[in-house]
């Protein structure tokens, strides 16, 4: 009776021995405990409710592979360059118009009089505001890339971020002057553009701005290549750019403010005039991690188009 | 011609010896042709989850940061080097990322810095690679250093990898670079 009760014992105790041993072969161990290495970049991306000033108010989905680019003209319609095709929308984004392009799109900008500026890697198509051509221009140069156009009357400034210059042209496509451009005999640093993101605009006094991401600075120019002003912030902190190439695209509200797009930690912010931080358009939650190529532009009722090259969409961002 | 069972059952026999030793020698032949394989981290699907630096059985890890120069922005402000939110971009140890202090940062000219791995110190947990990944270029990737790697049949990392980026790779592909041409080790 005695060795029966022991047999049985030693029966229990090898089949929960081999049940233990047996546990390992079906499980795999708890990955999702925290790693003490583990960098967590999501405190990062948080913003503070009290910062954000805008409100989405409207979300446009665009029907293409890829988008590239935003613009807005005097009459608040909505311009959007894809891979195949520009697309003409209104204010509401009710589609008014499809030109075909050659190639894709790499920024916008639509002139005072309406004709539309399209920026094609190495080339620039001139419509007409009915979409036919004007005239085409190639900008020369080994390492051309197109990144951004800004137009003042007759004057079309071409950002260059292969070359990481600023061209400046007529509207017939002849070349004036090159701006920007390192001369250490000037004391000029030149730009810094690690990878593609080089934006222009043109200021309310009728001044050159241009991003210099590299030094997460803004520069102004005057039309004779002269800097006339610049500002910079570099900090990981919502009063600043941080990483190679930030901000990555920018515009300007009536007041003067920038608006400011960045890639890394995707978020849209406002900076005042003077360069300080004055408030959050969209704060980074509000993107797919790894968005990059987020595209400003400003309609005359100061609401913020922001396209979202991830989700394919413009997003209108109002005041709130 | 009738065949009885047994000439049947040897006959079956001598096909499945003969076709076992052509698989065999098969394999084998294969096998002599491609090489060695060794375990290497895709860097497109590593998450940096911070395990190669724990589950490696050798100390510090095998598994390193490299330093793909060609990518790198040469930033001043350094997402793989700096802490978030530092007062100062100085090289003092309280401003660093990396828990050992394995990236060394040299001025090259303004407005760029050139950052060096000291592969000694590095132990794998990837921090900088999610920080440069994050702000910068993806200039700084993972991966197993060879020289260090004893090639275990079974991976430990990999077993732990939550997002199965350890593969084994031929001798010939030993390094994987993502955005990068030539997979040689820098």
């Amino acid at each position: 009776m005695k060795n029966k009760l022991i047999l049985w014992l030693s029966v229990v105790l090898l089949i929960v021995l081999i049940a233990f041993m047996a546990k390992d072969l079906f499980k795999t161990g708890n990955l999702s405990q925290k790693n003490v290495y583990e960098y967590d970049l999501n405190s990062l991306r948080h913003v503070d409710d009290s910062k954000i000033s805008h409100k989405e108010s409207k979300q446009i989905k665009i029907e293409a592979d890829e988008i590239h680019a935003v613009a807005v003209d005097q009459e608040d319609n909505i311009y959007v360059g894809t891979d195949k095709s520009l697309l003409v929308l209104n204010s509401e984004g009710k589609p008014i118009n499809n030109l075909k392009l050659r190639q894709a799109a790499s920024c916008i900008t639509v002139m005072d009089d309406g004709n539309i500026l399209v920026g094609m890697s190495t080339r620039i198509d001139v419509r007409k505001p009915d979409g036919s051509l004007r005239n085409s221009f190639v900008v020369k140069g080994d390492r051309t890339y197109i990144t951004s156009i800004a137009v003042q009357d007759t004057n079309v400034f071409v950002a260059d971020a292969g070359q990481k210059i600023i061209h400046h042209y007529n509207i017939d496509g002849n070349k004036i002057k090159e701006i920007g451009g390192k001369n250490q005999a000037e004391g000029v640093k030149g730009f810094v553009i690690p990878s593609p993101y080089f934006d222009l605009l043109i200021g309310r006094q009728g001044e050159l701005w241009a991003v210099n991401p590299g030094r997460h600075a803004f520069e102004a120019y005057n039309f004779e290549g002269r800097q006339i002003s610049n500002w910079n912030r570099t900090s990981m902190s919502l009063d600043g750019f941080s990483g190679c190439c930030n901000p990555s695209n920018i515009a300007m509200l009536s007041d003067g403010s920038f608006v400011t797009a960045e890639k890394g930690l995707e978020r849209i912010k406002i900076h005042l005039p003077s360069g300080d931080f004055k408030s959050v358009v969209a704060a980074p939650d509000l993107f797919e991690p790894g968005t990059v190529g987020i595209d400003l532009a400003v309609d005359s009722k100061d609401r913020i188009l922001v396209m979202d090259p991830a989700k394919r969409l413009i997003r209108i961002f109002e005041a709130k | 011609m009738k065949k009885d069972r047994r000439e049947f059952i040897n006959t079956c026999f001598r096909f499945a010896a003969g076709a076992s030793i052509v698989g065999v020698a098969g394999v084998l032949a294969s096998k002599s042709v491609k090489g060695d394989y060794l375990w290497q981290l895709d860097p497109t699907k590593c998450t940096q989850c911070g395990r190669c630096a724990t589950s490696c059985v050798v100390t510090p890890s095998a598994v390193k940061c490299i330093h793909v120069y060609d990518m790198c922005g040469y930033c001043d402000l350094c997402g793989g080097y700096f802490r978030p939110n530092v007062k100062n971009l100085s090289t003092g140890a309280e401003n660093m990322l990396c828990p050992t202090g394995a990236i060394k940062r040299t001025y090259v000219e303004d407005p760029y810095f050139k950052y060096e791995i000291i592969e000694e110190l590095c132990n794998g947990c990837g921090k900088c690679v999610k920080g440069c990944g994050a702000f910068g270029n993806g200039s700084l990737q993972l991966q197993v250093n060879h020289d260090l790697c004893v090639n275990c049949n079974e991976c430990a990392i990999a077993r732990d990898c939550p997002s199965d980026a350890f593969k084994r790779v031929p001798l010939e592909e030993a390094y994987q670079f993502a955005g990068f041409k030539t997979n040689k080790k820098i």
